[in-house]
């Protein structure tokens, strides 16, 4: 909201200058985002949280820039001087219900001579946004913008009669509001009509035929109360927002409404002319007063500061409260325009926003300890840093989802959960699966020429029932050179790659490898844990890619559950005492049909071997010129150890020697 | 004569020493100077076969030589474990790329996630987490609220199918308050916790919105916790995360679950307070926001208000991390660039 400098001195006293008022102002909770100096004045630029409607006027900022600046308020809330209506008939008011409305006020000002407006009104209400329109219609906002209720002036003569209803608008009726708008009504939004149709959208803004213009003589001066929650919902309905219909969702006091329409009222006598010819009230016009009690204790329990009890008397008293003490506590009487005050800590509020939050000591909180042996915090973290320590990159990608992305990774549209109010395509479903977002992720880095991508992430996906998981998702692209202990292998083959991956990831969480198994069905692997399911391997299809512009690419992804990992990660690890006898190791080479895989050749060996073999290292593997098609050449080191003595190559070669006849008869191993 | 012989011997190692590279090479050399049968002993042999008058001399040139030689080797071997080789030639070309195992990085926005709840923690606090599908009574209600107020304004909200036979409403938490609820329901007081997590809320994508971000949750709730205690906290958190120079204000503020409320801030960390285009001139960056917890939370969690006293806070993690690095644009964060990952 935008206010000016001197309209506000036209109601308090300060000599603070605009600058240290802003300052303030922003102390005490009413934030001046700018304060800029144009034609000859200050236009403030405020923020005005949503509990305070007061503050969306002259005069409540002024309530509060006195009681900051410790300076005296000029509000007169002087009874206008109007003439006595002469004929106090013809307008009939009828509010269907007391809660859609609470109060409605007319007054029918006759004979007035609608023109531009004077220049300083002009002036005032361009400095802060508001076009001008017309002196009937500038005064209407002018109140609005001074003392928070929102007018509305009617051509009366365009009404049928001087009878106004206020009710719920009837199924199809229909208006053109002053903007042009046509729009349709419901039994949702309430209007105000006369005796034959909707005249206005109530709280939010006329109708276009009933409007002020040049040839206006006569008027129906509106000033109502409304209910919040129904503003609320018809704006939202008709996707409208006025300064009307934004001090209505906030909530208006009976007395700012009653002192408004008369200064309006008055205004326009003033300065268009013409006589008030009626005036009329329907609904609650008392005012109850809501008196809370403070105990002087509580300011000290909420706030951890010492403040006087006269120190709070005078801030409370500063701001407008009715304030009677007694030794333990105040009798607080709230003013009709603080409708946001209800109880005791609102109060204790007020208190610390004029004494100052920064005036309140500062003191580290002893907090009692509360020790837990891991949580899924530190597993999580865990998890994260022996992903980055094998050199994949973390990645956070949106869990929202559009329907193309579901479909291209072949998932039933159907299961996913979806928003009911989506912002746009682009993020209607909640992600059943984490690999298609990290397979985007993926694409646009091999789009910038990336020749290795390796990423993963930690995050939820979300099933049809709504329910959610939390996964590690990983993907992988490219060419990476893995050092072991004996060669540098390049790495082509993704599967391999994630079981490294995944491996290392349980053993340096402390869970036992898991079992990884073929799927058919997919043509990747299935990951099992204590022979339940956690996970899957799959090699990302080309069309998924090549609809992300990859060609000639192959990507690799995997989703891992991490519920289960967290239950299992172990907080403790065994040791397993290292033997202090040297190893004698024997290296085959050796050609075998591709069909062999490698635990054929390793459970051979150590069924063989039996105890001394310690392991079978693979060192290297040979697809090529020199091997026969179909075939593949394996290099492997036997370890042997015993865990208690040394071994003598007199004990070794006998064994190794079977191991060799072992692997050329049973797998028909060609050893080179 | 033997000086002669002597000077030639000196020159001739003096040249076969600057080829010399490794260990085994000087050694070899040392010895075909110096050794038992090397140029030096077999000169020193001659001594016996020259004329009385002569001896002397000779053997002197000679002893001077053999220290000579000593000490060029010595000499020699002192330069190559410094690596000074002559003419400054290092072994090494040290400005190729150093060799290492790639390692990958933590996403920036973890790094300050991680940063945020070690400092809570050294402070006690303990880490929780909380679903992303809520409740409307957790996300709103049970946090003050109410259905059709401005107050839900700021708290725009995606809404999920509900499930087939259930009435109750769920959505994506719109912040990580709705933690606090459950937080609060399940334990009893006294409670220091942090939760970080994601969060969403509908708003359209640009450089500094986004539909889904990251925020942490924090909520300490006992007996005689103070808005003191409150601002203690924060201050030590924000000079923990922002550096001991920076200055701080609290502003009072309005948010429906705490009372008071406040919203922080810190001295600009760009402009140390002259004006920049990050914090707009107001030399201010407001990080978090906090407050005393409600009554009317305590009452829906079953705490009683008059016994415990609490505060919370929550902050926008990425908002903290583009101040932190500098970083002008949300999106950055979720597009996983490897070249912006790998620069955290």
């Amino acid at each position: 909201m935008k206010l000016i400098y001197n309209w506000l001195k036209d109601f308090v006293g300060i000599k603070t200058s605009p600058l240290e008022l802003a300052r303030r102002l922003t102390m005490a909770g009413l934030e001046v985002k700018a304060v800029e100096e144009k034609d000859g004045d200050f236009v403030f630029e405020i923020e005005i949280t949503s509990n305070r409607p007061d503050w969306l006027s002259v005069i409540g900022v002024a309530r509060e820039a006195a009681a900051v600046t410790n300076s005296k308020l000029k509000i007169k809330n002087e009874k206008i001087k109007i003439q006595k209506p002469k004929e106090n008939q013809g307008v009939k008011i009828t509010i269907e219900d007391k809660k859609d409305c609470s109060l409605y006020t007319a007054k029918i000002i006759k004979g007035v001579s609608v023109g531009v407006s004077p220049e300083w009104l002009k002036k005032r209400l361009e400095l802060i946004g508001c076009r001008s329109i017309n002196n009937v219609v500038d005064i209407t906002n002018y109140a609005m913008f001074t003392y928070g209720e929102p007018l509305h002036a009617f051509d009366a003569d365009k009404l049928a009669s001087y009878e106004i209803e206020v009710r719920r608008a009837n199924a199809g009726e229909q208006l053109v509001t002053i903007d042009g708008v046509f729009r349709k009504l419901d039994k949702d939004i309430l209007v105000i009509a006369d005796k034959q149709q909707a005249q206005a959208v109530a709280g939010i803004m006329g109708g276009k035929s009933t409007e002020v213009t040049a040839s206006t003589r006569n008027i129906l001066l509106e000033a109502a109360i409304f209910d919040p929650v129904l503003i609320r919902r018809a704006r939202r309905k008709l996707g409208m927002q006025t300064d009307s219909s934004y001090r209505f969702e906030r909530g208006i006091d009976t007395q700012t409404a009653l002192v408004s329409s008369d200064y309006a009222a008055r205004m326009i006598i003033q300065l268009a002319g013409g006589n008030l010819i009626c005036a009329r009230e329907k609904g609650a016009t008392k005012i109850l007063k809501k008196t809370i009690s403070v105990n002087y204790s509580s300011v000290q329990r909420i706030l951890g500061a010492s403040i006087s009890p006269a120190l709070m008397k005078n801030i409370l008293a500063a701001l407008g409260f009715g304030v009677k003490g007694s030794k333990t506590c105040f009798s607080v009487t709230v003013p009709s325009a603080r409708q946001d005050v209800e109880e005791e800590v609102d109060l204790i509020e007020e208190i610390a926003r004029i004494f100052g939050i920064e005036n309140i000591p500062a003191e580290v909180p002893y907090v009692k300890p509360q020790p837990r042996a891991r949580t899924r915090f530190d597993i999580i973290s865990k998890t994260k840093n022996i992903l980055i320590a094998q050199g994949v990159n973390e990645a956070i990608t949106y869990t929202l989802i559009d329907r193309k992305l579901l479909e291209l990774f072949s998932w039933p549209v159907d299961e996913a959960a979806r928003l009911v109010n989506p912002l746009s395509e682009e993020q209607e479903f909640l992600r059943p699966c984490i690999i298609a977002s990290l397979v985007r992720a993926a694409a646009l880095n091999l789009k910038q020429k990336q020749p290795l991508v390796e990423l993963f992430e930690v995050g939820k996906i979300y099933t049809a029932g709504n329910n959610e998981e939390l996964v590690l998702g990983l993907v992988l692209c490219g060419k990476k050179s893995v050092v072991t202990q004996e060669a540098v292998v390049n790495i082509k083959e993704g599967f391999l790659r994630l079981k490294g991956i995944i491996q290392n990831l349980f053993s340096g969480l402390g869970i036992a490898q898991p079992e990884i198994l073929f799927n058919e069905t997919t043509a990747g692997f299935k990951v099992k844990l204590n022979s339940k399911e956690i996970g899957q391997f799959v090699k990302v299809s080309s069309a998924a890619l090549e609809a992300m512009d990859v060609k000639y690419q192959e990507v690799y992804a995997a989703q891992i559950s991490l519920e289960e990992i967290l239950m299992q990660a172990l907080p403790e690890k065994k040791f397993v005492p290292v033997s202090i006898f040297p190893a004698i190791c024997r290296d085959i080479s050796f050609v075998v049909q591709e069909n062999i895989s490698f635990k054929q050749i390793t459970d051979l060996a150590h069924k063989t071997a039996g105890l001394l073999l310690e392991q079978v290292k693979i060192t290297d593997i040979y697809r090529g010129k020199q091997i026969p098609q179909g075939c593949k050449n394996f290099t492997v080191s036997c370890v042997y150890r015993l865990p208690n003595r040394t071994l003598t190559d007199l004990e070794v070669s006998p064994i190794h020697a079977c191991v060799v006849q072992a692997l050329t008869q049973a797998l028909s191993a060609q050893i080179r | 004569m033997g000086n002669t012989n002597c000077e030639e011997i000196k020159q001739q190692a003096e040249q076969e020493l600057i080829s010399v590279s490794d260990k085994q090479a000087l050694e070899a050399l040392r010895v075909k100077y110096l050794g038992r049968k090397g140029l030096l002993a077999q000169l020193m042999s001659v001594i016996p076969s020259l004329p009385v008058e002569e001896r002397a001399a000779f053997g002197q040139a000679a002893n001077v030589l053999k220290n000579e030689l000593a000490e060029l080797f010595d000499q020699k071997q002192k330069d190559m474990v410094s690596g000074a080789h002559k003419g400054n030639q290092a072994a090494v070309d040290i400005s190729m790329p150093g060799i290492a195992c790639d390692i990958g990085n933590l996403h920036p926005i973890t790094q300050v996630i991680d940063e945020i709840c070690n400092v809570f923690s050294r402070m006690g606090f303990s880490i929780e987490d909380g679903p992303e599908i809520e409740t409307e009574f957790n996300n709103f209600t049970g946090l003050n609220i109410p259905l059709d107020h401005p107050s839900r304004d700021a708290f725009d909200t995606f809404y999920l199918k509900p499930n087939a036979g259930s009435n109750e409403k769920l959505l994506l938490r719109s912040h990580t308050s709705p933690a606090q609820v459950r937080l609060m329901k399940s334990r009893k007081p006294a409670l220091s916790v942090v939760v970080p997590g994601r969060v969403y809320r509908p708003d359209a994508v640009d450089a500094s919105h986004s539909f889904m971000f990251h925020q942490v949750e924090g909520l300490v709730v006992d007996k005689h916790i103070t808005l003191a205690h409150l601002k203690g906290a924060l201050e030590e958190f924000a000079k923990a995360v922002f550096g001991k120079h920076i200055t701080m204000r609290f502003r009072p503020h309005f948010f429906p679950f705490t009372e008071p409320s406040v919203e922080v801030d810190i001295s600009c960390i760009i402009c140390q307070g002259k004006g920049c285009s990050v914090c707009g001139k107001k030399k201010w960056l407001e990080i978090l926001g906090a407050g005393m917890v409600h009554p009317n939370v305590f009452k829906h969690v079953g705490y009683n208000h008059k016994i415990y006293s609490g505060f919370a806070f929550g902050m926008g993690v990425e908002r903290i991390a583009m101040l932190k690095y500098g970083i002008d644009d949300i999106r950055l964060f979720f597009e996983n660039d490897l070249r912006f990952l790998k620069q955290f």
